[in-house]
């Protein structure tokens, strides 16, 4: 019987078609994705059947899957790809021995191809029947062809088929004399301009790239010459735990699939095994904002190379392989759909990578400290969410310090026992970190990210380890303070000082502290601070916008206090000051060490201090001028 | 010094947004103050106002943008006016937070923005919008339902918020009056992820939480809290939307609660507006007064930066510790607001001793 129907499917094919390759693919080059599902996908179809059958033996006895029933129990899928022609007469042929269409089944995926065309954009993800999707799949052929042929014969019917469709959405079924082997072949023809996706190379390349990971041969024929492209064993994806003991081959893995040489991975695995992976960490320190890509295979084919939220946000020192059947990709299939099973799978490899981390502390100690050294702030992150994590690595995390940049637990033993004082922002650090460490005290710089907030958690995890939030004022605690008689005798002259400053909320302070080269130490709090910027701003802005600064004022300027001017009586001329006499002179010299020291803060000054600074310099000339002439 | 202020700006872009990011971008402008060196200043100025617009530190943008604002009417012709112009939306958006702003400097400054749309050919659909968001911020709900009508009979135009954005704003309004199945309803295409932007669902998860609970809708409530919480949980900025996530496992999972309370309360403790830190303290003591204040140990951990968390305190001593600030902040916005929203507010979420 070969009789020839012409019959035409109700769908503006051409839409569809022009829908597929500018929306939905990235490139042409996905076709080959696309018939490659397919063959797996009946593949697995034809291995579902045969469990079914060998389940109930009922079967055996059943005429219609005799077939089925008696093929031999060794049945391996198996993938033939064959290019042949040359130029534009290249035609590739791609052949599976999976579970063939029936009459019925190509008369149903057509007329789901015309039922998809309502789904929109998201037809790919929202088509899970094999059938909807195989026809799904052939449609992006026609961004490389102008027309597909499909030869098949069903494992249940036998019957050989034939359907020829062409993007005008006309296409021809009749049944073949001749009998096929059981399982689909598809053939395109290259369409002028897309000679580039039939290239020997390009096709290997996009094989391997799409199904490195399928678990049965992919074969690629080329003038006779046939080779395996995917993968020879991939039977370590039930346990990833073997590669371990395969270091070297598992690394060349991680080199051909994502391109970048790694020199250590974790195995992933999560209880049910229906998720697993590789975690390759990163050899090299990354960018916090650079973006997460995974490679993810969803039963075993590769559905996304940028697959952004499969593992928690903490881990950005790994780039992982993973393989699921249990997650669903968003239509871009660049992120997988936010739910609990994501949700549970997450937190599940995280667990994994987590495990090796605290594995590491106790049998890898110096593996750890090499990674910590690389993503300390990868660690520091997962530290700040998980206190257990936290407990083990704490030690390992280096800070920056008076006493330089240091680990924890040295840090912890210099302190000997009492709390760890640290500021909360660079800002406070920098005005007081050049004093704190001549007095050696030891002060930890909290302003970096994370820092203070694995601070502020350490005595959760320890209770003997307390912390301290330090002011800059604080500083202060390390200064030596004035004997009575030193107080007596310097009264005076800190009342002329205190009311020269007064108007700049700065009040004074005399202490003896190191180094002695410096004269004076300006503290000032991050209140104050705030008070101090919102000033110069009204100096700067609309009438509008002062009124507004003006009345937030109010509500810092409780909090705020003063500034503080430290002078240090170990500094010979701070010492001069105070022997003398004159209040102008003392007034002056007040000033200009308020302002000097307001410059080497880097803080901008306002109107009024700039007045200061000129009223001080033009006083300090006069008595320049007034002194050379009496001598 | 220019070098050095690139090097600043360079090292705050490859940080995410935060504290430490914007302590360098102050640096920067502090450098470039001090170097009178204006227009670099205005430039490290913008990063500052949307770095600490979208991390939390409302004042900081304020007091940035305040000092970009001179500039610009100083020199119009240096600067890019729109961007300027977009940013006063967000400025807006964050006035009411703090009560010390009296209401008229409110009012003008929502009338100095419309003069400046116009002046730039922008409609006045943003201007009713903002009337819109701060009548609510100001808990007059019926005034803010006038503004809804006006503003949305306006056309949009390319200074106009974003869809999702207006439309999580309208679900805020209903989620505010209480009527539950409205405020669903136009949540729905944000639900759906039609609509969506950097800031929704984040802001509208939390408000679905308690309208599906009364409804019923007992397992989509729990799976928007997770979604939402998840979302937001990092920033700062969403300190409300966290109370508000809080203020849901108060009713639902008060144990639950513990944690996130603990998690927050740090970022609450030194928040620069008083609304948002309010909104957390109240929903903090409404949690812990769920639970079991009876035991003597105090059952939540207290960051360290708490001077008066160093002892130990008893559940009951915290709750006693925090009521009387939300209580306190609540009647600061009234008095300024000239009614008794927030003080009603607060008194329906946390038990009256």
């Amino acid at each position: 019987m070969s009789q020839t129907d012409q019959y035409r499917f109700q769908v503006n094919l051409g839409g569809m078609i022009d829908i597929l390759a500018n929306h939905l693919y990235s490139s042409p080059r996905v076709f080959i994705r696309e018939v490659l599902q397919n063959a797996t996908d009946a593949i697995t179809a034809r291995k579902e059947l045969r469990k079914v059958a060998a389940e109930s033996k009922v079967l055996k006895e059943d005429k219609a899957h005799e077939d089925t029933a008696s093929e031999s129990n060794d049945y391996e899928g198996k993938v033939t790809v064959e290019l042949s022609g040359s130029g534009e007469q290249r035609v590739l042929m791609i052949q599976d021995n999976g579970i063939g269409l029936t009459e019925e089944d190509i008369h149903r995926f057509l007329s789901i191809i015309g039922q998809s065309s309502k789904k929109g954009t998201d037809l790919l993800t929202s088509e899970t029947s094999f059938i909807g999707r195989f026809g799904i799949g052939l449609l992006s052929c026609f961004m490389v062809s102008d027309e597909i042929v499909v030869l098949t014969r069903s494992v249940k019917e036998g019957v050989s088929m034939e359907w020829r469709g062409k993007p005008d959405g006309t296409y021809t079924i009749r049944r073949l004399e001749t009998e096929l082997p059981v399982g689909t072949q598809i053939y395109l023809r290259c369409k002028p301009g897309s000679e580039f996706y039939y290239e020997p190379a390009q096709v290997e390349d996009s094989l391997f790239y799409y199904g490195a990971l399928l678990p049965y041969p992919v074969m690629l024929s080329v003038d006779g010459e046939t080779k395996r492209v995917n993968l020879p064993s991939t039977s370590w994806m039930q346990d990833p735990e073997q590669l371990r003991s395969r270091r070297a081959e598992v690394l060349d893995l991680g080199y051909r699939l994502m391109g970048e040489r790694f020199g250590d991975f974790i195995p992933l695995r999560t209880a049910s095994g229906r998720t697993g992976g590789i975690a390759f960490i990163l050899p090299r320190s990354i960018n916090l904002n650079s973006k997460r890509l995974h490679r993810v295979y969803l039963k075993h084919m590769l559905v996304s190379d940028k697959a952004e939220n499969v593992l928690p946000e903490w881990a950005f020192f790994i780039k992982s392989l993973i393989w699921t059947d249990e997650l669903q990709p968003t239509a871009s299939r660049e992120y997988f759909y936010e739910n609990e099973q994501l949700d549970g799978v997450r937190s599940e490899l995280g667990t994994c990578i987590r495990q090796e981390l605290l594995r590491m502390a106790e049998y890898e100690p110096d593996r750890l400290q090499h990674w910590i050294r690389l993503h300390e702030l990868s660690m520091k992150a997962l530290a700040v969410e998980d206190d257990e994590f936290l407990r083990i690595m704490h030690r390992w995390f280096s800070f920056e310090s008076t006493f330089g940049r240091r680990e924890l637990s040295e840090l912890i033993r210099e302190a000997g026992g009492r709390p760890l004082h640290y500021t909360s922002t660079v800002d406070e650090y920098r005005q007081i970190t050049h004093v704190a460490a001549a007095q050696s005290m030891l002060v930890i710089n909290g302003g970096y990210i994370y820092d203070t907030e694995i601070l502020e958690k350490l005595h959760w995890i320890d209770p003997a380890l307390q912390t301290e939030r330090l002011s800059p004022e604080d500083v202060s605690m390390s200064f030596t303070g004035l004997t009575q008689e030193e107080r007596e005798q310097y009264y005076s002259v800190l009342r002329v000082m205190d009311a020269a400053l007064q108007p700049m909320r700065c009040r004074t302070e005399l202490k003896r502290f190191e180094p002695a080269s410096l004269p004076v130490l300006y503290t000032i709090s991050q209140d104050a601070l705030t008070l101090r910027s919102m000033e110069n701003t009204v100096e700067e802005t609309t009438a509008l916008f002062s009124n507004v600064l003006d009345s937030l004022k109010a509500g810092v300027q409780q909090n705020a206090g003063y500034s503080t001017l430290y002078f240090n009586l170990n500094n010979p001329v701070v010492a001069r000051i105070f022997e003398a006499t004159d209040t102008q002179m003392i007034t002056a010299a007040t000033e200009m060490m308020y302002v000097n020291a307001l410059m080497m803060g880097h803080y901008p000054m306002n109107r009024n201090e700039l007045g200061l600074m000129n009223r001080s310099v033009l006083h300090f000339i006069n008595w320049g001028l007034g002194n050379g002439q009496n001598t | 010094m220019e070098d050095t202020i690139y090097d600043l700006m360079e090292q705050a872009q490859d940080l995410p947004g935060g504290a430490a990011k914007l302590a360098i971008l102050e640096e920067a402008a502090r450098l470039a103050d001090a170097s009178g060196l204006k227009e670099l200043a205005y430039e490290v100025r913008g990063e500052i106002v949307d770095c600490a617009i979208f991390n939390g530190y409302p004042l900081k943008a304020l007091i940035a943008f305040s000092w970009q604002l001179g500039q610009f009417d100083q020199n119009p012709e240096e600067y890019e006016p729109d961007e300027l112009l977009w940013n006063y939306k967000w400025i807006l958006g964050k006035v009411c937070s703090f009560p010390n702003i009296p209401k008229t400097q409110v009012e003008d400054l929502v009338e100095d923005m419309r003069k400046r749309y116009a002046e730039y050919g922008y409609n006045e659909r943003p201007y009713y919008y903002y009337k819109f968001r701060i009548a609510m911020d100001m808990g007059k709900l019926e005034e803010a339902r006038q503004h809804l009508d006006t503003f949305r009979s306006i056309e949009r135009d390319s200074m106009s918020d974003c869809e999702a954005c207006e439309q999580s704003q309208i679900v805020r309004f209903y989620y505010l009056t209480g009527e539950d199945e409205q405020a669903l309803a136009v949540a729905k295409p944000i639900l759906s992820g039609r609509m969506k932007c950097a800031e929704v669902p984040h802001v509208t998860l939390s408000q679905v939480l308690l309208p599906l609970y009364r409804q019923g809708e007992v397992d989509k409530a729990k799976e928007n809290h997770r979604k939402g919480y998840r979302l937001i949980r990092d920033d700062r900025d969403f300190l409300k939307t966290i109370a508000e996530h809080i203020e849901y496992l108060a009713i639902v999972d008060p144990v639950q609660g513990i944690e996130v309370v603990e998690r927050h309360l740090h970022m609450a403790l030194d928040y620069e507006s008083g609304l948002e830190q309010m909104y957390f303290y109240a929903a903090m003591v409404g949690l812990l007064q769920k639970l079991d204040t009876s035991g003597e140990n105090r059952l939540i951990r207290l960051p360290a930066s708490l001077e008066w968390g160093k002892e130990e305190r008893t559940l009951t001593e915290i709750i006693a510790y925090f009521r009387p600030l939300a209580e306190s902040a609540a009647a600061d916005f009234d008095r300024r607001n000239g009614n008794t929203f927030y003080t009603d507010w607060v008194g329906k979420i946390v038990q009256t001793a």
